[in-house]
């Protein structure tokens, strides 16, 4: 039974899923990659992601709203805000939202597979493939 | 996950509550006790230590450089114990110089003016008027040392998370609400405030090199990148910047060092006028 | 602009000073004006005043010595007359003995005497009496008189030889007729002399008195013709100079030239209004620039937070390529590189629309799109609007014509009421910019539209003063407003607020079409 942690990541920077999606896959998850928040929710509508990672500024819909429907569909699920903007209120703000984590752009992969890989083992789904390089 | 940095009117009091809040969470407790180990790694004597703590730099007094320094060594030791989380700190100063990590919970404490009273004149039966003057002057000598060595007001209301006052509420509730509010979520650490306390560290480690020569740097970290900026004359401008760099590229974990010189504007009126 | 993009990542430090360079043409127009100014023929007003003042001074002495002069000719006439008189009464004392000679045979020595008392008077004033007689009369009467006494001392010689002569009576009756008619003669000469001594006394007092009321007229006249002068060259000049102030309030900076053809005391203040205006316009300048830097910075917090996004591309991206170098196909390594090159450019683009509106410029007018530049305004306010996750519109109805303007500051203005309205709104709010034709015809309205908090009906009057603001201590100069306004008004526009409390407001920024260019740098202002 073992079964993959499924990411989605949204950012409506292209490069941004274009990127993290081998780098996430490598450690073992299904990754999918969305750059519309309307087509990310509706995905999450049907599917429920262990992880979810998103941008909060985003032309159309806000990352914490994105936030709050994940959470409200299912309170399992890790949610990783990734944001340009990041400040103390804001950060405040998606944790008392219920954010497993907030981390500020720039930042390297490492680093966010560092939180995914936190958040699969407080999901009791720790990841074997610990990509060292 | 969180730290809480309690800062009180009654050193006292602020301990009083510190104590009990870390007895209730398991947290550890920080206070002015470190100032013994922070002097075996500086060389700086406790003495001093607390007197960057309690006094405003004067002509006769300490100077604004070596309070610079000190606090910079204060600092430096206060966050990396806060980066091994779960800690109560008070009397430390710590509310002004990690105010914008989002998982420190900032607390300020108003004591009963009474018990304050008799902290700050021990063994006098005052007045009531003449507490009252004694208690405000204590204040103002706050607000000018907090201004004088971090730029902020310590007795501002809007710098902290949190305001309690003894007068109308009990320490037991006070110790009570503060450890709920460690509860809540948005006190929570994350990899961005993390990144923040970390940056913190680092820019108080290279203050602590820094100041002892340059007393008016300004400096920020942003991961392994160091920025200072500091004033200086058109002459001096690129030897100063090769000893800033190289005095903080020294610092493990910075791989950048970026130096601002500004022009001394008065420095080169003044010796123009020579 | 490469260049000048360059010059600016070189000094960024330290404070820039301001430089315009519209500003030192100012300088040197100014410095010409001076020149100019001094150039002229020094005539003040000082002068003037004492040359008039001269002037009727020597015509008042000029007068009185005429007016000396005649009552000295009337003392003298009056002298004469009185001598004349004299003559009058001796030659009728003469008559009057004769007359007793021939009743009584008395008083012949008297009549003799007096004769020749008339003759000395006659004798002692004769030029005089030439001046006035003329030869002729005066001839006539010199006989008449050295006859009547020769006949008197005839009459004598008979006298004294009475006895011893018989045709004496003959000889007298004789001689009595000739007297007489000699002494009636006499008498008429001299009332002759004394009528016409009269009339010219009487013609040189009426002389006086004319030549008092010439003099009076004319002072009068002189006088007027002195304040039309001066009044009207003090009022002209007065006039012109609160032209002058009129024009600088509007905000024209133009230095006063030469337009008066002396130098004077209004010489020297129009050089002390032209330095006063190189002051006044750097200043505004600098408060210009200053209040310009303050939006810069307040844009410079969005900016850095929008360079986070193409920085973590590059970030990512990087490690990506290191990590997975060896895994990669040639095509995808090329794909990153240019996803970096791409994200390096873009990091660029942010900053650079951000450096091109703080670097500073020359006035500079020119026909403006407005709907171009408000496309552009909006995009420097979107990383500011992207930090308050607002929303904004523009709007615009098309077709408009074209403004005159200086591009620069006029998207300060824009960009200005923009962050107010940022200010003012609630998190996750909208804003409207509209485009359209004016109510008035000839002039373009640009709205700035907030559904925010409003503005209080008992402030609203207050809210271009300088100085003024609402925002907390330390986040408003509140010279945003009063610099925008200062701005438009150079424009020759306007600005105009509507709010209501809780509703939100407008601003409009109404701008005249202009078919010439509206000179907000330098308007040939010769004055």
């Amino acid at each position: 039974m073992d079964k993959k942690v499924i990411v989605l990541i949204l950012d409506d920077e292209p490069i941004v899923g274009k990127r993290l999606k081998p780098a996430v896959e490598r450690m073992g998850c299904e990754v999918e990659v969305f750059e519309d928040p309307r087509e990310a929710l509706q995905r999450i509508d049907e599917k429920t992601f262990d992880i979810v990672v998103t941008d909060i500024r985003m032309d159309e819909i806000d990352g914490i709203e994105v936030l709050e429907r994940v959470k409200k569909k299912s309170p399992r699920t890790k949610v990783i805000m990734i944001t340009g903007y990041a400040m103390m209120a804001l950060a405040r703000e998606a944790m008392e939202k219920g954010a497993y984590d907030f981390i500020a752009k720039p930042f390297t992969p490492e680093e966010l597979r560092k939180a995914i890989a936190k958040a699969a083992e407080a999901l009791g789904t720790p990841l074997q493939n610990s990509v060292t390089q | 996950m969180t730290i809480i940095a309690i800062s009180s009117d009654s050193y006292r009091m602020g301990r009083e509550i510190g104590e009990k809040i870390s007895k209730r969470l398991g947290y550890r407790y920080l206070d002015r006790e470190i100032l013994k180990e922070i002097s075996a790694g500086s060389g700086i004597s406790e003495g001093k230590l607390l007197k960057a703590l309690e006094k405003t730099p004067s002509a006769l007094g300490m100077s604004a450089r070596d309070q610079a320094v000190y606090l910079a060594h204060i600092e430096k030791k206060v966050i990396g114990e806060f980066l091994k989380d779960n800690v109560v700190c008070h009397g430390l100063a710590a509310h002004l110089y990690v105010l914008g990590v989002s998982h420190v919970l900032k607390v300020r404490v108003l004591s009963n003016p009474e018990v304050l009273g008799k902290e700050l004149a021990p063994g006098k039966d005052l007045s009531g008027d003449a507490m009252e003057k004694l208690i405000g002057r204590n204040e103002n000598a706050r607000k000018r040392w907090s201004l004088k060595a971090f730029s902020l007001d310590e007795t501002d209301p809007s710098n902290y998370d949190m305001v309690i006052s003894l007068n109308k509420i009990e320490i037991n509730e006070a110790v009570k609400s503060i450890a709920e509010a460690v509860g809540y979520k948005k006190f929570k650490a994350m990899s961005y405030s993390l990144k923040c306390l970390k940056d913190e560290e680092t820019a108080a480690e290279a203050r602590t090199i820094l100041f002892p020569r340059f007393p008016d740097a300004q400096v920020r970290a942003n991961g392994p990148t160091v920025v200072v900026i500091t004033k200086g004359m058109k002459r001096e401008k690129q030897k100063k910047a090769l000893i800033i760099k190289e005095m903080v590229g020294k610092i493990p974990g910075v791989n950048f060092v970026e130096v601002h010189i500004v022009n001394d504007i008065l420095r080169q009126a003044a010796e123009s006028l020579r | 602009m490469r260049e000048s993009e360059k010059k600016d990542a070189v000094d960024s430090e330290g404070a820039a000073p301001v430089t315009l360079e519209g500003h030192y043409e100012r300088i040197k127009a100014a410095e010409s004006a001076k020149k100019g100014l001094l150039a002229r023929p020094r005539y003040t007003f000082r002068m003037q005043l004492y040359l008039s003042f001269l002037l009727v001074f020597l015509f008042a002495a000029a007068t009185g010595a005429i007016l000396i002069f005649v009552s000295h000719e009337v003392e003298k006439k009056q002298r004469f007359l009185e001598i004349v008189n004299d003559y009058m009464l001796e030659v009728q004392q003469a008559r009057r003995y004769e007359k007793n000679f021939f009743l009584y045979g008395t008083n012949l020595s008297d009549a003799l005497e007096n004769v020749y008392g008339a003759k000395t008077i006659y004798a002692g004033d004769e030029d005089e009496l030439i001046r006035i007689l003329g030869q002729v009369r005066h001839s006539q009467i010199t006989k008449n008189l050295e006859r009547y006494e020769t006949l008197l001392k005839v009459l004598a010689e008979l006298e004294r030889g009475r006895a011893d002569n018989i045709s004496y009576r003959e000889k007298i009756k004789e001689i009595e007729v000739e007297l007489r008619e000699q002494g009636q003669k006499m008498v008429s000469y001299g009332q002759e002399l004394m009528k016409k001594e009269k009339e010219s006394l009487s013609e040189t007092i009426l002389r006086s008195r004319t030549i008092h009321v010439y003099a009076l007229a004319f002072l009068l006249a002189l006088l007027l013709v002195n304040a039309y002068l001066l009044g009207r060259r003090i009022l002209g000049t007065i006039n012109r100079f609160s032209l002058y102030a009129q024009r600088i309030a509007s905000g024209n900076f133009t230095p006063i030239t030469p337009a008066r053809r002396f130098r004077d005391e209004f010489t020297d203040l129009a050089i002390g209004i032209n330095q006063m205006i190189l002051q006044l316009e750097s200043r505004e300048a600098v408060l210009v620039q200053s209040h310009k830097m303050r939006a810069v910075g307040t844009l410079t917090a969005g900016v850095a937070h929008e360079l986070n996004n193409p920085l973590n591309n590059i970030t990512l991206t990087a490690h990506m390529l290191l990590e997975d170098y060896k895994r990669l196909s040639d095509e995808e390594r090329i794909d990153m590189l240019k996803d970096v090159v791409g994200e390096a450019g873009r990091s660029k683009a942010i900053i650079s629309n951000l450096l091109d509106f703080a670097r500073e410029s020359t006035s500079h007018v020119e026909p403006l799109d407005l709907e171009k530049m408000l496309k552009e305004t909006v995009s420097l306010a979107s990383n500011q609007l992207k930090l308050s996750g607002m929303k904004i519109e523009l709007q615009s109805t098309g077709y408009l014509p074209r403004v005159h303007g200086d591009s620069q500051q006029l998207r300060q203005v824009f960009l200005n009421l923009i962050l107010n309205a940022i200010d003012a709104s609630k998190k996750g709010g909208k804003i409207q910019v509209l485009l359209m034709p004016a109510d008035d015809p000839g002039y373009i309205a640009v709205k700035v539209v907030d559904f925010g908090t409003g503005i209080p009906e008992h402030i609203l009057g207050n809210i271009f003063d300088p100085f003024f603001t609402t925002k907390p201590k330390g986040k408003g100069t509140g010279l945003g407003l009063s610099v925008s306004q200062g701005i438009v008004a150079k424009h020759g526009g306007r600005i105009r607020v509507t709010s209501k409390e809780a509703e939100g407001t407008t601003f409009s920024v109404i701008l005249p079409v202009t078919t010439i260019p509206a000179d907000i740098s330098r308007s040939p202002t010769s004055s």
